[in-house]
């Protein structure tokens, strides 16, 4: 691919639209803007995405978002909690979250229909940089449901594919039944522009492909380290060990980027719960360079 | 009349002064209440106004315009999703406030306000004009303002301050609102004399020499800001910690909060707004049961990185703490910030080269 070697330091990149920044439609930062729900896509036992439309065309129209963005999702009477957007941030009639069952407003979120309301804040946080690495070669590694939040950074380099080099996707899950994405894992893996490596931490009867951590399929990998990016997201000791692997392999910090969570509540930089060190995640994040983290000691805990 | 004159409310006017403002606005003020303790509230007449005061355990400027429990809109759900903004946010005036509260109100105005801007907090702010009062003697031993550059007297950052210079208070205008609030009552007010101001430095210079708490509050920003301050000391510090949160209640200067929808019967919630504190484990837990700060070295330590680190004094234009000896009154385990300034200076003569990389400005 491309023989031009990128010498800008990348972050997380700055989003074109930020809720709170570049306008409150609802005229109350911490009021949300309604939404219904379209379609619910049950992905593993535990894992719904669910397919939102704003209800005011007005909302519609001013919401356009980047890939790592997130909202604050309203479950009415239950509460609210940060959801990355999953889907393409080209299509602009929908957009879809993927929530895992865990806490008390995904479970009031689990049992809600297609037709219930929720409500919407967002877009908040920073996006990845998909502007500044154009021309280089890809690579995504995730784990579990950290799929979900580099989704739509998957969809537009697809979308765009001839503006990026090489593009591998390392997905690891930790039973086959928990992997995210089926309907789209089997269409990428028929792509020749796309190469993808699955694994599963303990496999069953019908499994086939890889067992082991997913930093085990690094080894398959070809890449030249100096011409790529790694984007990451998955639970906090996958990130850990992809990222040193990763390093290892010659990535330079500022290479490795990265999408943090933490329990979240306003998403605009004032109840003071994602604060690592004295960055906010929801205003400055949530994406980073390994580069950034360096900076914020908290961040290897 | 113009920001920044000074002048004499002789104390003969001040119900008047007083009872004229409260046509504009409601007073907030210590007070007496039942049991005795002299407390800031709602005063319904400038007579109730207790001059004589210490200091209140409770932060008035927190507790007026960043309160406790807040709504923040009501709304129900099922057939139409209605919203409600419910923020109250009524023109008051808090007389009496301390300079370490003003100092920590203004800290928290920039927060809120910049650079996004939070609607209740704002609204509030625009409706407040403080009449601070300078401390001729520190009211506490647990005061410590004047390492903190946030009293007992302000050079700016008030509306209005007053000066008890024994029969009549000296009466500055520090800024438009606190001018705003001057009109209208110019009859109650005099011209200040040469012999006023010197009466003030006299006290001011004397109100310096009673400080009997120190935090020699420099070092230990340079340990802190450099992570340098070993995990060990930290756990060590932590392992008093009751997690009761009166650090950070009593603190004029913290800011987290949490969100909770409040249920009100008939599908109608309230969605409300209470205070949080670092202090507490589930703070940072996720729902998956994770928690980047699990220990209560971790939590302690994050504490006073808030309050004392470089990396917030550069955000926030100076350190998370005005000296105002509430977390030394409260802390039953001496995890205020003069004693761990203290223990971490002590602890870190046996750590003279710093253990871990500087981070990167300090290269």
């Amino acid at each position: 691919m491309s023989t031009e070697v990128k010498t800008k330091m990348l972050t997380g990149a700055k989003p074109r639209n930020m809720w709170g920044v570049t306008g409150v439609p609802t005229g109350n930062l911490y009021v949300p803007m309604p939404a219904v729900i379209e379609k619910i896509i049950v992905e593993t036992p535990d894992t719904k995405t669910f397919r939102l439309k704003l209800e005011d065309p007005k909302h519609a129209e001013w919401f356009t978002w980047e890939p790592g963005q997130f909202v604050e999702l309203s479950v009415f009477g239950a509460g609210e909690a940060p959801i990355g957007f999953a889907s393409s941030p080209l299509e602009r009639s929908f957009f879809e979250l993927t929530i895992v069952n865990r806490g008390k407003v995904t479970g009031v979120m689990h049992e809600l229909k297609e037709g219930d309301r929720v409500g919407i804040r967002g877009p908040l946080g920073n996006c990845w940089p998909l502007e500044d690495i154009k021309g280089m070669d890809i690579l995504i590694i995730s784990g579990g449901c950290g799929l979900a939040p580099l989704r739509p950074a998957i969809l537009y380099i697809l979308a765009k594919r001839s503006d990026y080099g090489e593009f591998w996707l390392l997905y690891g899950a930790r039973t086959p039944a928990d992997i995210n994405y089926k309907y789209d894992l089997v269409e990428w893996e028929k792509r020749d522009d796309f190469h993808v490596l699955q694994t599963v931490d303990v496999g069953d009867d019908s499994w086939t492909g890889n067992v082991g951590v997913v930093t085990t399929l690094l080894d398959q990998v070809k890449l030249d380290a100096a011409n790529s990016v790694a984007l990451t997201c998955g639970p906090p000791i996958m990130i850990k060990f992809a990222t040193l692997a990763l390093v290892k392999m010659g990535f330079s910090e500022d290479r490795v980027i990265t999408s943090l969570e933490r329990y979240m509540k306003c998403g605009v930089g004032k109840c003071g719960h994602c604060c690592v060190n004295h960055v906010y995640l929801c205003t400055e994040g949530p994406v980073f360079s390994y580069a950034q983290l360096q900076e914020l000691p908290e961040t290897r805990a | 009349m113009n920001v920044g004159d000074k002048l004499i409310l002789n104390k003969s006017n001040v119900s008047k002064f007083f009872s004229s403002l409260r046509e504009e606005m409601r007073l907030v003020a210590p007070k007496r209440r039942f049991a005795g303790d002299v407390i800031c509230d709602v005063v319904d007449s400038p007579e109730e106004i207790v001059w004589e005061y210490g200091h209140d355990i409770y932060p008035p400027g927190k507790r007026y315009l960043f309160p406790h429990y807040e709504d923040m809109f009501t709304y129900r759900f099922g057939e139409q999703v209605g919203m409600e903004i419910a923020a109250d946010s009524p023109k008051q005036a808090i007389i009496g406030i301390r300079s370490c509260d003003v100092t920590a109100v203004r800290f928290q105005e920039r927060f809120f306000t910049s650079p996004i801007v939070d609607p209740f907090y704002a609204e509030r702010s625009r409706n407040t004009v403080l009449f601070s009062l300078v401390c001729n003697r520190p009211p506490k031993k647990e005061c410590f303002c004047i390492c903190c550059d946030a009293g007992p007297y302000l050079e700016s950052g008030f509306d209005v301050q007053l000066t008890d210079l024994g029969d009549r208070f000296l009466y500055e205008i520090g800024s438009e609102k606190g001018l705003e609030a001057t009109k209208n009552r110019e009859e109650y007010l005099e011209p200040c004399s040469d012999d006023d101001i010197a009466e003030r430095k006299r006290i001011e210079l004397e109100a310096d020499s009673f400080f009997q708490t120190a935090s020699y509050i420099a070092k230990a920003i340079i340990y802190i800001t450099g992570d340098e301050v070993p995990d060990e000391v930290w756990e060590e510090l932590g392992s008093t910690c009751f997690r009761c949160a009166a650090c950070t209640n009593l603190c004029p200067i913290c800011t987290c909060y949490t969100v909770d929808d409040v249920p009100q019967g008939n599908e109608l919630f309230t969605r409300c707004r209470s205070w949080d504190s670092c202090q507490y484990a589930g703070f940072t837990r996720e729902a998956s049961g994770h928690n980047p700060r699990s220990t209560f070295g971790s939590r302690v330590k994050r504490r006073f990185y808030h309050k004392a680190s470089f990396q917030y004094i550069m955000r926030d234009g100076r350190h998370g703490c005005v000296g105002c000896g509430r977390c030394v009154s409260a802390c039953l385990t001496k995890l205020d910030l003069p004693s761990v300034v203290k223990r971490i200076r002590r602890a870190m003569h046996d750590y003279i080269e710093p253990k871990s990389k500087p981070t990167a400005f300090l290269q």
